[in-house]
């Protein structure tokens, strides 16, 4: 069984958001595996575990992203694939027009993906991907099985479950209780550092910058208001409650 | 002079009545000072009434050291501010704080770099810009609690699992203010007061000066917080810092912050038998020096972690541990290089599997999400204890988690490790222990159902703690004397160091007023 998973880096969840220049600034903050992509790694580790095989990480991004790539072949993971679309420019037609391409001129049975990144959160990608390789996709699964030619995927609709039975090869997107992605072990870490990274940009796999050209042109981008600052009553317990009534009433106006 | 400073007790305040230990004391009257002048107000207002006063930080000692016996509370948690920064000879930047700011406030605001500095000089304002666009920088003692105050740590020489590579509280405070029972203060700064072998003269800022002679016996050559600590020519701060409250009241105190190292990896190293995750911990730290804490789980500590994961919500998030497992060493890894990093890691992996484990049972953090979660897994273990007890305690209120903080030179610690379990499996206790294994400084607690078994395991603990003054080591490595432990202080230093202890702290507080009952019965000079 031979699995690809789609991965995105992305900021940690914790990251503290800032937008410095008109864009969200990346100084200081540290990045992950978009937490569904490292469901999707868990999964495939778990299939090629049962079934044998091989698991192949693939993505979009700039060099940095290979540290993501390092944590899922550290994970156990076989390969990676990197290309490099050669802009910061990426939309979702961007990113899926790069993975379709990068993907089919490989080998496969099974593709995983997260059903989305926690960053943009557009949840495309993957059923981009599907649609330009052609082939069918089941999306939010919280169960995958898999034999001879054919997977089983467990998924949620609004209001309960869905159980999708798919022919391979197939794009499955994971959801959060998929399973509970595994820590690297320290051998992990160690033979990550030797396993095949392989880098690629737009011309290696037959595409060039107009090909790939966002279709989507983000125009600005603004932090939430924040929130006005608290206030502290202070004195004795019974003159500060009756001062927070009358400021519930009088000026937030909510009471 | 009148002062509304000082409040009686009511119902309202009962809560400050008092501690983390749950031992409940009892006061007649309260403050919370803002400022060190406050401070001085209310001691010379109390102290020639001859009226006790406890002194309080956040209250989360566990040793009832915060806890009032009669007389005055004098609660310093709104003394939280942060006044000044500098950098000193060395380059290193240094915050002073007031007493009663917490951890969890000062790491926010370091983190943050966003610290109130209107009222601050000039001086002080130009170095935060420069800190501002300074490298990330830290202090790095790390308590579990981080609700605890600055003043409190000090008080008690608080430590934390890094406190492995970067030391306890006292080797970061650089400075100290402290109000005395005299309403006098006394400024130290750390390298320009010392004592000459065992006499040290001291000078108030309002110019009394004074002499203390500071008690003959030697500290124990391990992690300590029990008794004044003293050695021949010593730095004269360091006889405060862990002193409890007894001496003065520290009222503001300066300390130094470190450059956060670039790589902090977490990894949890699980074994299936106790002793090689203890021979592992043991040899780990002769061969590595890049390694910030190490600490140690035992098979009960694990199998507690396992019935919370499947009974309660808030513990699903743990990771399950195959019940074949029966230890866990925890490590942090700091250092400021990658492949310094994945070189560590093949050692430390390499030493597992010498010590009995195997390298597939090893799980490593490489970043602040997976790593949020192996501390998760940390500090999941005495939240849960405490959780046990509290639902027992409600069945029989004659019981308390009794705990054991005590700690031997290195080369006793299998020692240790054989006698803690060999009596545990004899007396039928149930138990736990976890802690600092790379400092030999391990908490065993000791959960008991009834009065019968509280008793049973008071006097467990009792044993212990001659021991372990056989062995050379402390009865208090980490959480102080306080009151609760006063005995265990007699037996590791004996009766006439104690009393030596008691006339130090007579010449600081010569009624015997200021949180008296702490480490030991204090001297009544005067009245
Ligand atoms: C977990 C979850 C998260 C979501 N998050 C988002 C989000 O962030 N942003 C967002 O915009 N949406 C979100 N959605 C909603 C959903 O993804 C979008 O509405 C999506 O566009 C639906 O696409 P679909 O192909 O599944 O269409 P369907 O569900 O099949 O159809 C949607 C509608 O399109 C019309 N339609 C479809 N096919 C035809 C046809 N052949 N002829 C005529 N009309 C047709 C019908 O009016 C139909 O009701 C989310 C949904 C889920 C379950
Ligand atoms: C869940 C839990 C985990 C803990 N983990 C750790 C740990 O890992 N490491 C550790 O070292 N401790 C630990 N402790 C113990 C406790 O947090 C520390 O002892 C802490 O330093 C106490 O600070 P506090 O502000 O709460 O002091 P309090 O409890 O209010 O006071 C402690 C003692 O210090 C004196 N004191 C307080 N402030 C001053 C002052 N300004 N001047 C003079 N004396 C003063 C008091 O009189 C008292 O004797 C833990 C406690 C809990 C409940």
């Amino acid at each position: 069984m031979k699995i690809l998973v789609l991965l995105k880096q992305t900021f940690d969840t914790e990251a503290k958001i800032t937008i410095e220049g008109g864009k969200i600034s990346r100084s200081g903050v540290s990045m992950i595996i978009n937490p569904y992509d490292e469901f999707a790694v868990e999964e495939a580790l778990k299939i090629k575990e049962s079934l044998g095989g091989e698991v192949t990480v693939v993505s979009t991004g700039d060099d940095g992203v290979q540290d993501a790539l390092r944590q899922a072949l550290a994970m156990g993971a076989d390969k990676a694939v990197l290309i490099n679309p050669g802009t910061d420019d990426v939309d979702e037609f961007t990113a899926a027009t790069v993975l379709a391409k990068a993907v089919s001129g490989m080998e496969y049975d099974l593709i995983l993906a997260g059903w989305r990144a926690v960053d943009d959160g557009s949840a495309q990608v993957a059923g981009r991907v599907a649609e330009i390789l052609g082939i069918p996709i089941a999306k939010l699964a919280s169960k995958i099985d898999v034999e001879a030619g054919k997977a089983t995927a467990t998924c949620e609709i609004e209001g309960g479950t869905e159980v999708i039975e798919l022919p391979l090869p197939a794009i499955i997107t994971a959801q959060k209780g998929l399973n509970e992605p595994r820590y690297p072990s320290m051998k992990g870490i160690m033979q990550a550092k030797k396993k095949p990274m392989e880098k690629k940009g737009l011309g290696d796999i037959g595409l060039d910058a107009g090909a790939v050209a966002a279709k989507v042109k983000v125009l600005s981008v603004a932090l939430p208001a924040a929130r006005a600052a608290g206030k502290v009553f202070d004195g004795e317990p019974a003159d500060t409650s009756a001062a927070v009534v009358k400021a519930l009433r009088e000026e937030a106006k909510v009471i | 002079m009148k002062n509304n400073l000082i409040k009686p007790i009511t119902q309202e305040f009962s809560e400050y009545l008092k501690d983390e230990s749950r031992i409940t004391g009892a006061a007649e009257s309260i403050s919370f000072p803002r400022t060190r002048e406050d401070v001085v107000t209310i001691m010379k207002e109390l102290y020639p009434k001859g009226i006790h006063v406890t002194v309080q930080g956040a209250r989360t000692g566990v040793t009832a050291g915060a806890v009032p016996k009669g007389g005055h509370i004098m609660n310093l948690s709104r003394m939280d501010g942060i006044s000044a920064i500098r950098k000193d000879n060395k380059g290193s930047f240094c915050i002073t704080v007031q007493a009663g700011i917490t951890l969890s406030g000062l790491r926010k605001q370091i983190k943050d770099r966003n610290f109130d500095v209107l009222k601050w000089s000039t001086e002080s304002r130009i170095t935060f810009e420069e800190f501002c666009k300074a490298p990330e920088h830290f202090f790095s003692p790390d308590p579990t609690e981080t609700s605890a105050t600055l003043g409190g740590m000090a008080a008690c020489n608080a430590s934390g699992a890094c406190s492995f590579l970067y030391g306890p509280i006292r080797r970061h405070i650089t400075a100290l203010k402290i109000v005395l029972c005299s309403g006098h203060t006394l400024t130290i700064r750390r390298g320009e007061t010392f004592a000459s072998g065992r006499k040290l003269d001291l000078i108030t800022d309002q110019g009394h000066s004074f002499t203390v002679y500071l008690p003959a016996y030697e500290m124990p050559k391990t992690k300590n917080a029990s008794g004044y600590y003293v050695e021949n020519d010593m730095d004269a701060i360091d006889l405060f810092i862990g002193s409890q409250g007894t001496l003065g009241i520290i009222t503001d105190i300066e300390v130094g912050l470190m450059p956060f190292p670039r790589i902090v990896w977490g990894i949890c190293c699980l074994f299936e038998n106790e002793r090689d995750a203890v021979v592992f911990a043991a040899v780990l730290r002769e061969q590595l020096t890049n390694i910030a804490a190490i600490e140690f789980f035992d098979r009960d500590s694990l199998a507690i972690l396992r019935t919370q994961k499947k009974e309660n919500p808030a513990f699903a998030r743990l990771r399950i541990i195959e019940e074949r497992l029966n230890a866990a060493v925890y490590i942090e890894l700091h250092c400021d290089q990658e492949n310094l990093a994945i070189e560590s890691l093949a050692k430390i992996n390499q030493l597992m599997i010498e010590s009995g484990g195997s390298e597939k049972d090893s799980w490593v953090a490489r970043n602040n999400t997976n790593r949020d979660s192996l501390l998760f897994f940390r500090h999941a273990v005495p939240e849960s204890v405490n959780m046990l007890i509290d639902r027992r305690k409600k069945e029989d209120p004659s019981i308390t988690k009794l705990g054991a903080d005590m700690s031997v030179p290195g080369h006793r610690l299998h020692h240790v490790m054989s006698m803690y379990r060999s009596m545990l499996d004899e007396s039928g206790l149930q138990s736990a222990i976890w802690g600092h294994i790379g400092d030999n400084h391990l908490h065993v607690n000791i959960l008991p159902h009834n009065e019968e078994e509280y008793k049973k395991g008071q006097a467990l603990v009792a044993l212990w703690a001659a021991e372990i003054t056989k062995l050379g080591g402390s009865v208090s490595a980490e959480h102080g004397i306080g009151k609760l432990k006063t005995v265990f202080l007699t037996m590791m230093y004996g009766q006439d160091h104690v009393n030596e202890m008691a006339a130090l702290k007579a010449v600081f507080d010569p009624k015997g007023l200021l949180c008296a009952g702490n480490m030991f019965v204090p001297l009544v000079a005067e009245r």
